[in-house]
């Protein structure tokens, strides 16, 4: 395996609370390499989007990252000044937020603010900046590309300001683009076209991509490792096929069996997985997911005991691993 | 070029737009006639020299407080001078006095209060703090002290109305600022790495203008009112310059013999300060989408 592009390496992100740090996502450790896609998967509230806003210094006051490194091309991002991290961001790494249809400027140009991604990094003329503005939107395929750069973003459909938005993301042409569950607020036609263009440029750029999302289906078609996180934790790791084939930590498992089966017999029920994740400030002292897990015991340490993300390449951390195994 | 089909409908379209936002002040009467007051009131004022019958501080001791005649058509002070020539010229002091106010809170208000509102943390604290106190004093007195420790030119009482009515602009627009923010395109600025002043010149300030555009007309009303009452207790522009203030001011003499002569002024200003607002009031109807569907009631 190559060297990783980018590379969290026990990241811990907190907020100050009442009774102390709470700590919103701990001991993180992923990475992902070029002309590579990596899922996040979990569901709201697991840490998913607060890894990489944080990793990328861009999380909201008061939260900061008590521990661990974010490491693009071996430097660690954390430890840059302000200055140097804003240089790296949007020019080397790309972002594409959730929701595009409040993520453009609503007094601007569409190709103004894509020409000022341009002109924030590179030292060039407006004319210049407006000319690649318009290759940039030919690039995500908007028709008319010379025409709609004048237009303003409430002329454009959710789906056309989400490639605008991804427009912005690659036009510095990024080693790295992270995207936050860049299709959930787009239509369901609309999101299969998305995350095509989204996996063509990563391999026409031979970009490294973070796929965040709570989409399974999605994961299953465009990843190709996948990260299942919990509370604040990566719970279960490993290639896309491997997990699918055969999950191992109980919430993934879980999570599989709450997706609907369009070959069921009728009637059948979902089976969801009982209880809400646990309050940051009030998790459990042994595994975040016990309270809720079918296969949690007392006598394995669920209860007490943290247990820690093994070191294999579809790794897991469940303190019933070796049970669920021989089950199996 | 390649593109001109398009180039024209471009244009077409942005006419169009333009054309409907004109039919929209067109239609509220509040903004129609405070932009006609404003605008009678600017011509007043440039072309003084050509509409005032006579000189402003030529004095005429043979008819002293004379009553409005053929000549003198609001009559004369007590010095002789024709009241209604002093009132046109006062028009350009009491403008100039609303405009370079405006220009200057305008834009020191935005900046401190879009600084303050995107900043967060101590530099917040900081500068709301100040905004707050400045805020707790009562403005008119802090430019009269301001006044009387700077002189009294016409330019001393332009700073010191404006450092005044600063805080105003500063408040309404960190307030402002604070609803935009968390918007997400702010967030998607900063991941594009955009430097926190490009952030604030180029996204904030002007999504945050229309409230502040507001704030600023009125307070243009407030600072010349201001300006008539420094000169009013004589601490404003000097006699014999003629501003509304003064005229007042003179005309308290001869108060109960020739009533005309101050309340003539005082209508100057009422109007003034009346137009004002009503183009405030305008500008809020019509900037603010949420406010359309009331436009066009008067009260």
């Amino acid at each position: 395996m190559t060297a990783a592009t980018f590379e969290l390496r026990g990241l811990t992100a907190a907020v100050p609370g009442e009774t102390g740090a709470v700590r919103l996502v701990e001991e993180v450790s992923l990475s992902v390499s070029a002309g590579e896609t990596l899922a996040v998967v979990g569901e709201s509230g697991s840490g998913k989007t607060v890894t990489f806003t944080s990793a990328l210094g861009l999380l909201p006051k008061p939260g900061r990252v008590i521990e661990g490194q974010a490491l693009y091309n071996g430097t660690d991002l954390l430890s840059l000044a302000p200055e140097s991290l804003r240089r790296v961001r949007g020019a080397q790494i790309g972002m594409v937020f959730q929701d595009p249809l409040t993520g453009l400027n609503p007094v601007f140009r569409v190709g103004d603010q894509i020409a000022e991604v341009l002109r924030a990094h590179l030292s060039i003329g407006r004319r210049e900046a407006r000319e690649r503005a318009v290759q940039l939107l030919a690039r995500v395929q908007i028709p008319d590309p010379a025409r709609r750069v004048h237009d303003y973003p409430h002329q454009f459909s959710g789906g056309m300001r989400q490639r605008v938005l991804i427009a912005m993301a690659i036009a510095l042409g990024p080693r790295v683009l992270i995207a936050d569950e860049p299709t959930t607020a787009l239509d369901v036609t609309v999101q299969a076209q998305i995350l095509d263009l989204l996996s063509e440029l990563r391999e026409e750029e031979g970009m490294a991509m973070v796929l965040i999302t709570h989409d399974l289906g999605v994961v299953a078609r465009q990843a190709d490792r996948i990260a299942v996180m919990y509370s604040g934790r990566v719970v279960e790791t490993g290639r896309v096929d491997e997990v699918f084939r055969a999950p191992r930590h109980p919430y993934t498992i879980s999570l599989f069996r709450s997706i609907p089966d369009l070959d069921a017999p009728a009637g059948t029920m979902l089976a969801p997985i009982a209880g809400a994740p646990p309050d940051p400030q009030r998790r459990p002292s042994g595994c975040a997911f016990a309270p809720r897990c079918f296969a949690a015991r007392e006598a394995d340490g669920c209860m007490s005991r943290r247990p820690l993300l093994t070191d294999e390449g579809h790794a897991v951390a469940c303190h019933r691993q070796g049970m669920l195994e021989q089950a199996a | 070029m390649s593109a001109t089909v398009d180039d024209i409908e471009i244009r077409e379209e942005a006419a169009q737009r333009r054309r409907a936002a004109i039919r929209r002040y067109a239609k509220h009467p509040g903004f129609v006639i405070g932009a006609c007051g404003i605008l009678v009131l600017l011509v007043v004022a440039l072309l003084a020299p050509w509409l005032a019958p006579h000189s402003p501080t030529r004095t005429d001791l043979m008819n002293t407080l004379a009553p409005p005649s053929a000549t003198y058509w609001l009559g004369t002070d007590q010095f002789g001078r024709d009241v209604l020539s002093r009132l046109i010229y006062g028009a350009q002091v009491s403008l100039q006095v609303g405009f370079f106010v405006v220009l200057i809170s305008l834009s020191a208000g935005t900046i401190l209060g879009a600084v303050a509102g995107y900043a967060g943390g101590w530099v917040e604290r900081a500068l709301v703090a100040a905004i707050d106190i400045l805020l707790a004093f009562p403005s008119f007195l802090l430019a009269l002290a301001l006044v009387a420790a700077r002189g009294n030119t016409l330019d001393s009482i332009i700073v010191a109305v404006a450092i005044a009515y600063t805080p105003r602009v500063a408040a309404v627009m960190r307030s402002v600022v604070l609803t935009i923010r968390p918007r997400p395109f702010i967030e998607a600025s900063r991941a594009i790495g955009l430097s926190p002043w490009k952030i604030i010149l180029r996204h904030i300030i002007p999504n945050a203008l229309p409230p502040v555009i507001v704030v600023a007309t009125v307070s243009a009303a407030t600072a010349i009112l201001a300006e008539a009452g420094l000169s009013f207790l004589g601490l404003g522009v000097q006699p014999p310059t003629p501003t509304w203030g003064n005229v007042i001011a003179e005309g308290q003499t001869s108060i109960t013999t020739n009533p005309l002569i101050s309340l003539s002024a005082g209508l100057c200003i009422a109007f003034t300060v009346i137009v004002l607002n009503l183009l405030g009031d305008g500008l809020r109807d019509t900037l603010d989408p949420q406010m359309r569907r009331n436009t066009g009631k008067l009260l």
